[in-house]
């Protein structure tokens, strides 16, 4: 079983509460969930949608089409009737005039009186979102008790005089699409729970921002920026209790230098930002490397160049994080696939950064910052924090002499030291420098200190694992993938699955530096290759030639602002196959348009 | 804890021109934190890119150098990283009022408790005489052949006006002087600021010794510390002068909550000092649920 729902109003209508509860219910049955939002850069005026995808299997990815829209507004019928399933249903406010649009002819309206609803449970027209979402449970008979639990613990803190009225008005859009859904019930499946275990509901920001705290973290500096916010937004709600601190600074310099200096001083600090601010940061990231001084950034990537499409997603900010800053100095960079990724790669980062003494970047993108997963609770027990080199007791140094920060060792990493400590005294620089922390422009230390620095990638090399095959380990094609592609790449399976197509993923979450040795090997074993990036230069599959000498047959790029759906994926390995792998290896996708879109979007309907 | 100026000591030579005066500014700080009794291995400082912002090297305490315009960002996430530490950024007039300027507004109105010392040459120096913010105008350098025709900036009154709590002004030539109003700053619970004319012997030939001499002279008990609005005629009492009569000393105090005493999460036990196998997110996973 699966189905979907799409809810759509204008922005700040409410739509993303109203898809949280939706989905909350629907977890709470026992059913997998995925809540996708879209929404312009708008606060108001703007067209939001979420979409909340549930089944009774496992499920990664948001999907092109849907079972039922709940239209708040006539822009919502506009933008989504083309996008309903045959048999599905569109639910929407009953004055909203239908006949302006051509619906397709198996679709069926079911117009229901949100306000008059409202009006008789004695609610107030902000109760639209909560009636419009029993109606839709209504629809497919799903229990109304989970939605009154879920409206009693959301609105639980506002008091019990609001429950209880957002429950009368609930009430009454259950019990009218009950009632008047007539022959429409038989075009819907019903959905019935099937156990009551508690699973959490998470976005990828927020896992990120969890195994970070569970990994050590007690600093965060950041500049709100889209879609990296969410970062922000949960950790300064839950500072006092995660007994951290988080700074709103003035701009992304200084959020890049304040977690540099927290770092300094002995603390796991982090900054988060997308593109733009990610840009502002650059110099002070060379600081971090040359004063070796361990940070992580969780870069939330968004359709650039420069302010691009700030609330959509591509994975075209890789070879920016790659090489961002002057000069050469090594780097980590990790790619999250889906939200347990993110809280374990959240953590462990700060343990490469702090191990290795230098900055770590998890790069990771606007579908999977925002769109929020079922899962279960994380596993603890596979983590461990581990800090790397530190000395906290040291003996009185000879008179005249420092402390050798950066003292020369064949590991490259040198012991650090905290402001505090006695006998440690040093100076942390952005100049080279020798092994006390001095400035030097000596030819042969500064040769030292890069060997020095250049020299953890051999340690490093060995903790970073190969990439992951999912499916069967032999399949005729393989879908190559990086970060949040993992979600559509392993439903896509699935459907390739169901029509006769055998299948395998090889993702990669660890994306520098790259194991050549380990690469060939995963890619040897792949009958025909087919790498698909959101990006339009192919931007991994060049570092993949340059660093490891391999190429996959094939290279899917799209870059309008979307990530690649399952059915898309599925799509062209399909006509891959049909082709025999012959054709053209470079192939481009964009998502089906209609130029009236864009009229309405700049003109208004 | 009893520090004497030889702890503070480093066998490195100062890379400076002779007669620069941050010779004057560093002497004046081992003084003060020797008087002070601050243990060179609890106390930082920061400092951005510069000639002044060599400053680091030269004493015996933990340091960062950061890059042009950073002192004062490291500085402050030190300081909210290990509240026990005494934290002091210093820094040029380019540093501070020109690339790090947002830092420099913006740290005022958070009151951290730590020192800021910026040395004014009102010149670039390190890149051999470019046109500062604080340049008076008609001044020419390198970048102002025809001399300059942009107001010069005001850090004092930026400083009383963006909220800083402990706003003075010393001169490279009397480090007796500055050494109290160090002292002064460092003792302040808050963010304490302290401009430094700071002679420029090799590319500033307007704004001398001897052109100091003539005009510099102390505040005394007759002015008010607490009345903010003193402080102000006072910081421009330079330019209503025509650069006559220019005062140093302290201009204002106040006292305020620190940033930090405002934080419960380090109120007893700084962060750095945060148990790291003792976190627990239960509450987290149940509010998800």
């Amino acid at each position: 079983m699966m189905f979907s729902f799409k809810i759509g109003a204008q922005a700040g209508a409410g739509v993303m509460v109203t898809g949280r509860m939706m989905a909350k219910c629907f977890t709470r049955g026992g059913f997998h969930v995925v809540e996708y939002p879209e929404y312009p850069s708008l606060v108001r005026g703007g067209h939001n949608v979420v979409e909340v995808a549930v089944s009774d299997k496992q499920m990664y990815s948001p999907t092109q089409k849907c079972d039922v829209v709940i239209a708040l507004n006539k822009d919502a019928i506009f933008y989504h009737k083309d996008f309903v399933k045959k048999g599905g249903v569109i639910i929407y406010d009953e004055p909203i005039d239908t006949k302006q649009f051509k619906i397709p002819k198996d679709v069926h309206l079911l117009p229901v009186p949100l306000i008059k609803l409202i009006e008789k449970a004695g609610g107030n027209n902000n109760m639209i979102n909560v009636v419009a979402l029993a109606s839709a449970l209504a629809l497919v008979e799903y229990p109304f008790e989970i939605l009154a639990k879920v409206i009693e613990d959301e609105f639980g803190r506002k008091g019990a005089e609001i429950v209880k009225k957002n429950i009368d008005a609930a009430t009454e859009g259950y019990n009218y699409v009950t009632e008047n859904k007539g022959d429409v019930v038989n075009l819907v499946k019903t959905i019935k729970p099937t156990s009551n275990a508690r699973k959490m509901l998470i976005a990828g920001n927020e896992a990120i921002a969890l195994g970070a705290v569970k990994g050590g973290m007690k600093f965060y500096s950041a500049y709100p920026m889209t879609p990296a916010s969410s970062i922000l937004h949960y950790l300064f709600a839950n500072e006092r209790n995660f007994n951290i601190v988080v700074k709103q600074t003035e701009d992304e310099i200084a959020a890049m230098n304040y977690a540099i200096g927290a770092s300094f001083a002995g603390v796991r600090s982090m900054t988060g930002t997308s593109g733009g601010g990610f840009a502002l940061m650059t110099e002070a990231l060379g600081m971090a490397a040359l004063a070796e001084t361990p940070i992580v950034t969780a870069l939330v990537q968004r359709v650039g160049p420069s302010t691009g499409m700030p609330t959509w997603t591509e994975q075209a900010d890789l070879r920016f994080a790659l090489h961002a800053s002057q000069g050469d100095f090594l780097r980590v960079i990790l790619a999250p696939g889906d939200v347990d990724e993110c809280f374990y790669l959240g953590a462990e980062a700060f343990n490469l950064a702090e191990k290795y003494q230098l900055p770590v970047i998890i790069i990771s993108d606007k579908f999977l910052a925002e769109t929020v997963f079922s899962t279960e609770r994380f596993d603890e027990k596979k983590m461990k924090i581990e800090r790397g080199k530190i000395v906290d007791n040291l003996p009185a140094l000879e008179p005249n002499t420092r402390y050798k920060r950066y003292k020369l060792t064949k590991d490259g990493v040198s012991p650090r030291v905290f402001p505090g400590t006695p006998n440690g005294m040093h100076v942390g620089t952005s100049y080279e420098h020798d092994e006390t922390g001095f400035s030097s422009e000596s030819f042969i230390m500064r040769t030292k200190q890069v060997d020095k620095r250049d020299a953890k990638l051999a340690g490093l090399l060995k903790e970073i694992p190969a990439p992951e095959v999912y499916g069967p380990k032999k399949a005729p094609v393989t879908i190559v993938c990086w970060g949040s592609h993992k979600l559509p790449a392993l439903d896509a399976l699935g459907i390739l699955e169901n029509n006769g197509i055998k299948a395998n993923v090889l993702h990669f979450s660890y994306l520098f530096p790259l194991d050549k040795n380990k690469i060939e090997k995963a890619m040897k074993q792949c009958t025909k290759t087919v790498m698909f990036e959101n990006n339009s230069t192919g931007q991994f599959t060049g570092m993949l030639k340059q660093y490891c000498d391999v190429e996959p047959d094939f290279l899917v790029l799209k870059y309008d602002g979307r990530q690649f759906f399952a059915e898309q994926m599925a799509e062209e390995i399909g006509k891959l196959v049909k082709k025999k792998f012959k054709g053209d290896k470079d192939i481009r996708i964009c998502e089906k348009e209609d130029l009236e879109y864009y009229n309405q979007q700049r003109y208004g309907l | 804890m009893v520090v004497s100026i030889k702890d503070l000591d480093v066998k490195e030579k100062m890379q400076w021109c002779p007669g620069c005066g941050n010779f004057g500014i560093v002497s004046a700080l081992k003084g003060a934190i020797a008087d002070l009794g601050l243990a060179p291995h609890e106390t930082v400082i920061c400092s951005g890119i510069g000639c002044s912002s060599k400053l680091p090297h030269y004493l015996d305490t933990y340091g960062f150098e950061s890059i042009h315009g950073r002192g004062l960002p490291v500085a402050s996430a030190i300081k909210l990283a290990n509240n026990n530490l005494n934290v002091i950024s210093v820094g040029g007039d380019g540093d501070g009022y020109g690339i790090g300027v947002q830092h420099f507004v913006h740290i005022m109105r958070r009151n951290y408790d730590l020192t800021y010392i910026v040395h004014n040459n009102q010149i670039y120096g390190l890149t051999t005489g470019q046109a500062s913010p604080t340049s008076m105008m008609g001044m020419k350098t390198k970048t102002t052949p025809w001399g300059v025709i942009e107001e010069p900036f005001r850090p004092l009154a930026t400083a009383i006006n963006s909220g800083a709590t402990f706003v003075a002004r010393g001169y490279a030539g009397d480090p007796v002087h500055l050494k109290e109003l160090i002292k002064g700053a460092i003792a302040h619970k808050g963010f304490a600021f302290v401009d430094v004319f700071q002679p420029c012997v090799t590319f500033n030939k307007i704004n001398t010794y001897p052109w100091f001499q003539q005009r510099v002279y102390k505040l005394d008990g007759t002015h008010d510390v607490k009345d903010k609005w003193a402080a102000m005629q006072k910081a421009y009492e330079d330019e209503k002068t025509n650069y006559q009569k220019v005062p140093i000393g302290l201009f204002y105090k106040v006292e305020k909550p620190t940033y930090e005493s405002q934080l419960p999460q380090i109120k007893d036990v700084p962060l750095v000092k945060h148990d790291l196998k003792k976190i627990d997110i239960s509450m987290a996973y149940k509010e998800l649920e």
